[in-house]
Order: structure tokens, then C-alpha cells, then sequence
């Protein structure tokens, strides 16, 4: 049996609700405190334990704000665990948010080394691929690679995004809703890509609302409700136990 | 604090990077480019020297010391390292709420968000010198300086600096995410530094001042006024600092950063988790 390429230990991570920003000097004189809302704490993860293997294709589901961008961040180590611990043995490209790390300044040219460069890919890999990565990111994108990418739709961001990330070749993918933007061209793209990323052999964390995209990419399936791990089985298992739950 | 030395040397990659692009959108709008660099801390100058250079020559040339022929230059000097540590103790605040979604995806080390920002201040400063060079040659060549081996105190002035500026910015960076208060706090902080420290005016004017020797003494706590005067000490020895303000500096700096480091690792879950 190969060694987990993640695995997690009763994970849990605690949130502040109604955390004051600002110490309001309005409120600190004039109404001493006590009309303000109190923190209040929450667990959008606890007590998940689980482990994934290479070559695995995790799906996970379950309804809006149970923790499942939270298990992609924690994964992606930008969020430290308060409880637990979680083990990621290989490198990670995070297909969260496509456009992060753009400067609106610069053009799409100059981001496009700057994003490659802080994501891990190398100056010389960045500039032979160069090419293959705007002529996959669209002929929009083409036209539009020495201009300012303040001008640049949102669309055109994330299709210039996807096409750096994807390039990485980090063994572990982590997704969440990738498939739900750009037009159906640019998803179609996507899903030839994805599909080749995963008959190399990487491994799949992929966030979704969308069954097709889920039962198309995952062999497993992870049901996530109020915060808990309910279900760890098959991709169909997971997804019947998302359904049988009343809304 | 070793551990996290290390990630952020195997992670020296990101930074270079950070910073080339700090600097590329700095500079990417203005037609003076860099040049801007030089024009604002040179009118700053221009300025100060007409107050105290002109107005008030009377009373700045007493003070002054081995400077009095060459005033401009102890004022270019100074407002050079204030430059610096203005623009990284500002930009602090905003080094990591502005790259929040950056931060929320890609696994780096944090601290390169705010050491970056020092370090793309650092670079501006750099690329100053050679003016202040070329100020000091004039003065040198008319016989009103003579550099020799006190420019060796510039690297030990730019150290201190660099530990103080990285621990400051540290610290405000992460206290910012939790409260945004800090950001208008740093306006008044910058300021107040700035006549709080021996930049525009000799530190032999403070200490022979009427002032109680609290205030003094409380003066010399800022670690500023140690570097600045290590700064002045390159063309103008008599202004090396004694012992005691040497000590206070170099304590205050390894303080500040240690500090900053120490803090930033407590907050570093809480601040991930309000970005």
C-alpha cells in the first residue's frame, strides 16, 4: 500500500463570528459596548479525519458554508488548523482562485512571468511554454497580452490563470467550481485538460455543487454536513447521502 | 525563528520575485519612472534647507559642528535613510491586506509579504546612492569633508536599519489585519519619528537643550536615533554615537525584530483566517 499524499488527523478549525475590526471610539464612549453583537465561535471543520492516496480523484460535497472551501484552504496550508493536524506530502497547485497574484498595471505578458514564477514554475519553462500558455488561455487573451490586464474581462483573467496553473507539475490539484466560469469553449478546454492532468496520475481535490462535473472527475467522494466528515466512501455513496439529507 | 528563516531562504525565489513586481507597478505608470525616487527626497531637502539653511543658518550652523560648511549634505543623507523607513513603516499596514487573495491561495512563507515591501524600499534607497555619492564628492573635492574610513559605518548603519524596519514591519502588518485602526495609528507614528529623530536637524542640539533629562533619556530610546546618527557618522565622524546610544540601537533593533517575528507567528492563524 503507498504512503497517504494527505492525510488528516481529527482536523478542526475555529472561526470568529462578529469579530470587531475597528475599535470604534463612537461605540467604545458613547455606548460602552453594549449594543454591539458578541463573538461568537463556530467550527466550519472539526474532528475530520481521512486520508488520500496518489492517483486518487476526491470529490467534496455538501451544502453552502459546511466547510468545504475551508478543507481546500487547510489543504493548500493558508489556513492553520486549530485542532488536529493535516499532512500534505507533495506540492500543491491550488486552482482556487484563478486570478489572484494579478497586478491590474502590469500587462498580461509581465503577470503571466510574475504569477509562473511565484507559483513554482521556472524562468526557462515560462518562457518556452509561453506560447502554448496564452494560445490556451484564447485569442482574446492573445490579442490582448501586452495591455494592461485592468482591461481585461474577468473572464480573460481567469482563462489566462487557468492556462499558468495548470502548467504546474505539482501532483496534487485542488479545485473549487473551476469548471463553472468562462464560456462553454473555454469549459470544454478545461475538462480535456483536467483529464489529462489526471491520466498522468495526479491527485484530485475537487470542490462542486455540479453532479456531472463531480461523477465525471471523482472516484471518491467526501460528504461533508454542519462541519463533520458524514460520509467517506464512493463519489455515488456521497453524493446519495448529500440527497437523502432533507433541505 | 529559525525554522521560519529557513522557509523564508528556500523562498528566496517568491521574494526576489515580489519585490521585481512591486517595483514594476510602482514605476510602471510614471513617465520620471525612477527618477521619482530621487526628485521627492531631493525637493524634501530643498525645502529644509531653506528653512534651517537659510532662515535659520545662524542657529543651525552653531549646531552643527563639522557639517556647518556642508549642511546640504547632512540633511540629503538623513532624508535618504527617512525615505526608506517611511515608505516600509507606511507600506506595512497594507503589505498583507493588499495581497489578500494571493495569500489565501498560494502557500508561501507570510513573512515575505512584509519583508518584501522593506526590501523593495531598500532597493529605491540603493539606487539613491550614487547621487548622495556624487553630493559628497562635490563636498569632498571643495575640501569640506573628508570620507575616509568612516564610509565603513554605512553597512552597519543599513543592518540596524533593515532589523529594525523588517521587525516594525512584521508586527504592523499583522496587528493591521486584526485591526484597522493600526493603519491610521502608522500616520501619526511616521510623523512624529520623523521630528523625533536626528534627521533634519544635528542630535547635538537635542542633548544640549533645555529639555528635563526624562525627556532626553526618552528621546534616546528610539532606535532611530542611533541609526540616523550612524548614517551622519559616514562623512562626519563626531557624530558616531557613544556607547550607550550604540547599545540602546543595536538593542532596540535586534528587539524590534525578534519582536515582530514573535508576533507575526502568533497572529500568522488568526490573520489567515480574517484575510
Amino acid at each position: 500500500m503507498p504512503e497517504a499524499i494527505i492525510s488528516a488527523e481529527r482536523l478542526g478549525i475555529r472561526f470568529v463570528r462578529n469579530r470587531r475590526r475597528q475599535l470604534r471610539l463612537r461605540e467604545m464612549f458613547i455606548h460602552r459596548g453594549g449594543r454591539t453583537v458578541r463573538p461568537t465561535q463556530f467550527w466550519p471543520l472539526r474532528d475530520l479525519s481521512f486520508e488520500v492516496f496518489p492517483g486518487d480523484t476526491v470529490g467534496v460535497i455538501g451544502r453552502n458554508g459546511t466547510g468545504k472551501s475551508t478543507l481546500l484552504r487547510l489543504i493548500a496550508k493558508v489556513l492553520i488548523p486549530d485542532e488536529g493536524r493535516i499532512r500534505v506530502r507533495a506540492d500543491v497547485a491550488p486552482l482556487l482562485e484563478l486570478s489572484a497574484g494579478f497586478s491590474n498595471d502590469l500587462t498580461g505578458r509581465e503577470n503571466l512571468h510574475l504569477v509562473g514564477a511565484l507559483h513554482g514554475l521556472g524562468t526557462r519553462q515560462l518562457r518556452r511554454d509561453f506560447d502554448e500558455i496564452v494560445a490556451f488561455a484564447g485569442e482574446q487573451v492573445e490579442r490582448a497580452i501586452d495591455t494592461p490586464v485592468r482591461h481585461y474581462s474577468s473572464g480573460m483573467k481567469v482563462r489566462l490563470g487557468f492556462a499558468i496553473i495548470s502548467r504546474l507539475p505539482h501532483p496534487i490539484l485542488l479545485m473549487d467550481e473551476v469548471t463553472a466560469v468562462g464560456d462553454a469553449e473555454f469549459r470544454a478546454k478545461c475538462y480535456t485538460t483536467i483529464d489529462r492532468l489526471l491520466a498522468e496520475g495526479r491527485t484530485l481535490v475537487l470542490v462542486s455543487h455540479n453532479e456531472n462535473d463531480l461523477t465525471r472527475f471523482c472516484k471518491r467522494g467526501l460528504f461533508l454536513d454542519a462541519g463533520r466528515l458524514r460520509v467517506d466512501g464512493t463519489v455515488q455513496e456521497a453524493l446519495d447521502a448529500y440527497q437523502a439529507v432533507p433541505r | 525563528m529559525t525554522s521560519g528563516v529557513l522557509s523564508l531562504w528556500t523562498r528566496r525565489d517568491s521574494l526576489r520575485i515580489l519585490v521585481k513586481r512591486d517595483l514594476a507597478v510602482k514605476y510602471q505608470q510614471s513617465v520620471l519612472g525612477y527618477l521619482w525616487s530621487l526628485i521627492e527626497p531631493l525637493a524634501m531637502g530643498g525645502i529644509y534647507y531653506f528653512v534651517f539653511g537659510v532662515l535659520y543658518s545662524r542657529d543651525t550652523n552653531r549646531h552643527l559642528g563639522e557639517a556647518a560648511g556642508s549642511y546640504p549634505l547632512f540633511l540629503i543623507t538623513g532624508i535618504f535613510a527617512w525615505m526608506w523607513t517611511n515608505a516600509a513603516i507606511s507600506e506595512a499596514a497594507k503589505a498583507l491586506t493588499s495581497q489578500a487573495r494571493l495569500i489565501t491561495t498560494l502557500n508561501v512563507p507570510r513573512e515575505i509579504f512584509p519583508v518584501g515591501r522593506v526590501a523593495a524600499r531598500f532597493a529605491e534607497y540603493v539606487a539613491g546612492l550614487p547621487v548622495l555619492a556624487a553630493i559628497a564628492l562635490a563636498y569632498a573635492l571643495g575640501g569640506k569633508i573628508s570620507p575616509g574610513w568612516s564610509l565603513l559605518v554605512l553597512p552597519l548603519a543599513i543592518t540596524l536599519q533593515a532589523m529594525l524596519l523588517i521587525g516594525l514591519s512584521l508586527l504592523l502588518s499583522a496587528l493591521n489585519v486584526l485591526m484597522r485602526d493600526i493603519e491610521r495609528f502608522i500616520r501619526l507614528l511616521t510623523r512624529l519619528l520623523f521630528y523625533a529623530t536626528p534627521i533634519i536637524y544635528p542630535y547635538s542640539l537635542v542633548r544640549e537643550s533645555s529639555a528635563p533629562g526624562w525627556l532626553k533619556f526618552a528621546y534616546e530610546l528610539n532606535p532611530l536615533v542611533g541609526i540616523f546618527q550612524l548614517h551622519h557618522s559616514i562623512w562626519y565622524p563626531d557624530e558616531f554615537p557613544d556607547t550607550r546610544l550604540l547599545l540602546i540601537t543595536v538593542l532596540g533593533s535586534v528587539g524590534a525584530l525578534l519582536l515582530g517575528w514573535w508576533v507575526f507567528r502568533r497572529l500568522e492563524p488568526a490573520v489567515l483566517k480574517e484575510l
